[in-house]
């Protein structure tokens, strides 16, 4: 199956991989697998006091498909309100990859780090 | 039910315990009677009889014979199947996988031999340690989250082990 060049562009240059501070209370740590693939994705978002996610990095086990998602996914948050961030959705990744259905999951896989991400920094600040 | 079990096929009772080299004679037995060269003289019908017995009997074997998939196949027998696609959150195993990619691709970068057959032998462990708790939870409805979580593992490690013999047939050439 051939990859889009973005996806190509994404695996061969992944912005943001790396790794914050979980312990950090302004950082959101986003853990998430796929059984199916074995794939593994690992997504942080550093959080200013406006609300704004002024940094973002990940690391992702997997195939190409999943390490672009989650490399756009951090790329899309710098920037954003946790709000905004949260209304990421799978499809947005997946069109801008141009990923074939069967990859479609490594998207939600993304989207659900996201959220995870977002999650346990709101956690963290004890906002749920 | 158009299929019949899997464990019927080979005359067992579904658990998760199986013998693998009981599993694999009866399943040499078994092929050979529907083998299709056997049929080359038979009707029609019976031909494509054994054709789709012969692949009855394929899905079942290799269903069987790996622990994850057996695991899967015996909790949808006794409740819904899991879906194939799935986001897992279960965060410290998956803390777990990431350090252990993290060691593998260092031992990928060093070439070292050993350190594989190390990290091998430490993920069979593990493997043997989830098989053992799934076959004490499978079959008990109240646990049947625990056993949902289990196979999720499973399903990880059985990858990573895939990975691992990857790595291994690249540092023998």
């Amino acid at each position: 199956m051939a990859y889009s060049d973005k996806v190509i562009d994404h695996y061969e240059n992944p912005r943001n991989v790396g790794k914050l501070d979980a312990n950090d209370p302004n950082v959101g740590t986003g853990m998430v697998g796929a059984p199916a693939c074995g794939d593994v994705m690992r997504l942080q978002i550093k959080v200013n006091e406006q609300g704004v996610i002024e940094d973002a990095k990940f690391k992702t086990y997997g195939c190409g498909s999943a390490i672009a998602s989650s490399s756009l996914a951090t790329e899309w948050m710098k920037g954003k309100t946790l709000e905004e961030a949260e209304a990421i959705k799978n499809t947005q990744l997946a069109e801008e990859l141009a990923l074939p259905p069967v990859k479609i999951h490594c998207s939600v896989l993304a989207e659900d780090a996201i959220k995870a991400a977002v999650r346990d920094y709101k956690q963290k600040k004890g906002l749920l | 039910m158009g299929s019949p079990c899997h464990f019927a096929l080979f005359g067992l009772q579904p658990d998760f315990r199986v013998d693998l080299a009981q599993l694999a004679a009866r399943y040499r037995e078994l092929a050979k009677a529907v083998h299709p060269d056997r049929f080359a003289h038979a009707s029609e019908r019976e031909q494509r009889l054994a054709l789709e017995q012969s692949a009855q009997l394929n899905e079942a074997y290799q269903t069987l014979r790996s622990a994850p998939r057996r695991a899967l196949y015996l909790l949808s027998l006794s409740g819904e199947a899991l879906p194939l696609e799935a986001t897992v959150q279960d965060p410290e195993f998956l803390l777990q996988q990431m350090h252990w990619r993290e060691e593998l691709e260092e031992l990928q970068d060093s070439a070292d031999l050993d350190g594989v057959a190390a990290f091998k032998q430490r993920l069979k462990g593990a493997q043997n340690e989830l098989d053992e708790r799934f076959a004490e939870c499978w079959n008990d409805p109240a646990r049947r989250e625990e056993a949902e979580r289990l196979v999720r593992r499973m399903q990880f490690l059985d990858k990573l082990a895939h990975e691992v013999r990857i790595l291994e047939e690249r540092l023998d050439d």
